[in-house]
């Protein structure tokens, strides 16, 4: 598969603190690949520097390259790139309450996208925009069209974030934490309807997450990062069934599974470091099981193996 | 199940809400006959998602605010007739730990203040070590005393919201969703530190959280909440549910397995509006089971005495 999203071995800084080290990753046309780790270790950070917004935040990149397409986001203008995210780049954020305007219906929210970006007709973009709703199991999509989001639900709010994301017919959809401030019910509905939609299109998405349950049920790969740096990336099958990094072991080991033993959920011990305060070596170290002295001097190189990578100089049988 | 440490006799709490000039008030019943207890001990989880009501009654149960009727008693001391004298010396007994550690700690007090506030409530004198003894009984170093909230990570500010709730000694303490705000590697620490207190200390606890799969491993028995009224009890955490509602929530639950995927039934349909609940079940609107009786009659929580269930139609 070529992938639409290749981010090859890039480095982000903000001023002089180096926060995200030598990461790759690609997603490919109807794959999803999640992004997991600890808050604070660097999931949104890399999704910015994979669209190009870092200079938002007043980051950049300063080592590797973000490639769409196969087109260099370093080599392009500013406006090319705003003209890219538009058209080709859906954004799913994390809390759909602040992500819609409040003083326009739900239909001409979404009818916009498709009216800007794919230049349909009112009436067109109307019928699209009713297909989408429908898709994403939407009832009574003719009425919702027309209400205003207040008098919608986080659930449903959230499917029409959804929407206005696919509106466009983008190539790539980055989804940030799309169900956390969701319930339960409602968050694995979402997971499955995403799923499912980015395979009949021909999405690529990228699926920010915190969540190993949701990586298992939906994603293809999954890249685990830990303190700015890739711990490991692959297929989800083997880094389940074998994780080889203990970082992703451990994040597996704190789901609460039906059939656990009590007091078998530990957890991993510590806090994510911050970036002004990273230990040597691996960054890992301090928390982790396996750590050596080779650990807490020499920092892991990236081993790239059949299907993936990673960073560990004590990694588990994987193979 | 032991001797009921706590007993909740049909509690229910209406909050009224809007009402000006012209506008009649709404009212919603929050809580609504909820009937429970609590055996010496035991810890039982509350489950629902958000808006059940499984917060209001965390606080009910404390008496932080006054029900609208029925009762609630500790030890066979009816605390919801208590006067506020009385109230305060049975509240050692008892304790809370909130959901957000970042707004349950105030910012201009070093931890040490923090710490030892319930005992300078309670009158008493603190002993210098004191502090330390608390710090450490939740595996923080005795150097962080003089620290202040904002210094702290999430899991090491909901490790002094939890000494500070076992300050006085509580034999019975309320867990409103104690890990809701922290990652999930943080989580599992906390509920391993519950579970150690817990064993060491003789503690009961009413753990609420929106996260089924995290009260079927840490909880005895568990409550599950739909819109105000408890659906069913699940007398231990391998029991099959027989609610569809807790079957849905149960299936919610990824396991982090790929080679457990699985197409999950939707619910279909919305939470109806709590200030204007349908007839009968309030969860008939999502059921993949309700009938025409379950949009007229209000199904009661029946059935087998260990295991009750409000539903027309269980699993």
């Amino acid at each position: 598969m070529t992938a639409l999203l290749k981010l090859d071995d890039i480095s982000v800084s903000i001023g002089n603190l180096g926060l995200l080290d030598r990461i790759s990753l690609s997603v490919g046309r109807g794959q999803v690949v999640g992004l997991v780790g600890e808050s604070g270790s660097g999931k949104s950070l890399t999704a910015m520097a994979a669209i190009g917004l870092l200079p938002l935040i007043g980051g950049r990149v300063t080592k590797g390259t973000v490639r769409f397409d196969g087109q260099d986001m370093a080599a392009m203008t500013e406006t090319q790139r705003r003209k890219l995210r538009g058209a080709r780049i859906g954004f799913v954020t994390q809390n759909p309450m602040t992500a819609l305007d409040p003083v326009q219906r739900i239909g001409e929210q979404v009818d916009v996208v498709s009216r800007l970006h794919l230049g349909l007709s009112r009436a067109d973009a109307r019928a699209r925009t009713l297909d989408l709703l429908t898709r994403l199991r939407i009832p009574e999509a003719g009425a919702v069209v027309d209400a205003w989001p207040h008098q919608l639900s986080g659930g449903m709010k959230q499917r029409i974030v959804i929407a206005m994301a696919l509106a466009g017919d983008p190539d790539l959809i980055i989804a940030d934490e799309p169900t956390t401030a969701l319930d339960v019910t409602v968050q694995a509905q979402i997971i499955q309807i995403l799923g499912s939609l980015v395979r009949e299109r021909g999405v690529a998405l990228l699926l920010i997450t915190h969540d190993m349950g949701v990586v298992a049920q939906v994603c293809d790969r999954v890249a685990v990062l830990y303190a700015g740096r890739l711990a490991e990336e692959g297929p989800v099958g083997p880094i389940f069934a074998a994780p080889a990094h203990p970082y992703t072991a451990a994040l597996i080991g704190c789901i609460p599974q039906d059939g656990m033993a009590k007091g078998s959920l530990t957890g991993i011990p510590g806090a994510v470091p911050s970036a002004a305060a990273f230990p040597a070596g691996c960054r890992f170290h301090p928390r982790c099981p396996r750590a050596s002295d080779l650990c807490r001097n020499t920092p892991p190189m990236i081993v790239h193996r059949t299907a993936g990578q990673v960073a560990c100089h004590h990694p588990g049988e994987a193979e | 199940m032991t001797a009921p440490m706590v007993k909740i006799d049909a509690l229910s709490k209406r909050f009224q809400s809007g009402g000006g000039l012209f506008a009649k008030p709404r009212t919603m019943m929050a809580v609504r006959e909820v009937t429970l207890s609590i055996g010496k001990g035991e810890v039982l989880g509350v489950v629902g998602e958000s808006g059940c009501g499984k917060s209001t009654l965390a606080r009910l149960v404390l008496r932080l605010i006054e029900p609208t009727s029925g009762r609630v008693t500790i030890d066979g001391t009816d605390i919801t007739a208590l006067s506020a004298g009385a109230l305060r010396r049975i509240r050692r007994r008892m304790a809370m730990v909130f959901q957000d550690p970042y707004s349950s700690l105030d910012p201009r007090y070093s931890l040490a203040d923090v710490l030892a506030e319930p005992l300078r409530l309670q009158g008493e004198v603190i002993a210098p070590a004191r502090v330390d003894e608390m710090l450490a009984s939740v595996g923080l170093p005795a150097a962080l005393a003089a620290s202040h909230p904002h210094q702290l990570s999430g899991g090491q500010r909901q490790r002094v919201g939890i000494a500070r709730a076992l300050a006085l000694k509580p034999d019975f303490v309320v867990l409103d969703e104690p890990t809701a705000s922290l990652d999930v590697s943080i989580q599992a620490q906390i509920i391993a530190l519950l579970a150690d207190l817990r064993d060491r200390l003789g503690l009961t606890y009413l753990f609420i959280s929106h996260d089924l799969g995290l009260v079927r491993y840490f909880c005895d028995r568990i409550v599950v909440m739909y819109l105000g009224s408890v659906v069913e009890v699940l007398p231990d955490t391998r029991t099959a549910p027989r609610h569809p509602y807790t079957r849905a929530l149960m299936d919610s639950n990824f396991a982090p397995d790929p080679a457990r995927r699985r197409v999950i039934e939707m619910l279909t349909g919305e939470v109806p509006s709590p200030f204007a609940l349908p007839p009968g079940c309030a969860f008939a609107t999502r059921c993949p089971r309700a009938s025409d009786r379950c949009r007229r009659d209000t199904p009661a929580l029946g059935g087998d005495a260990a295991h009750p269930v409000a539903c027309f139609h269980p699993l």
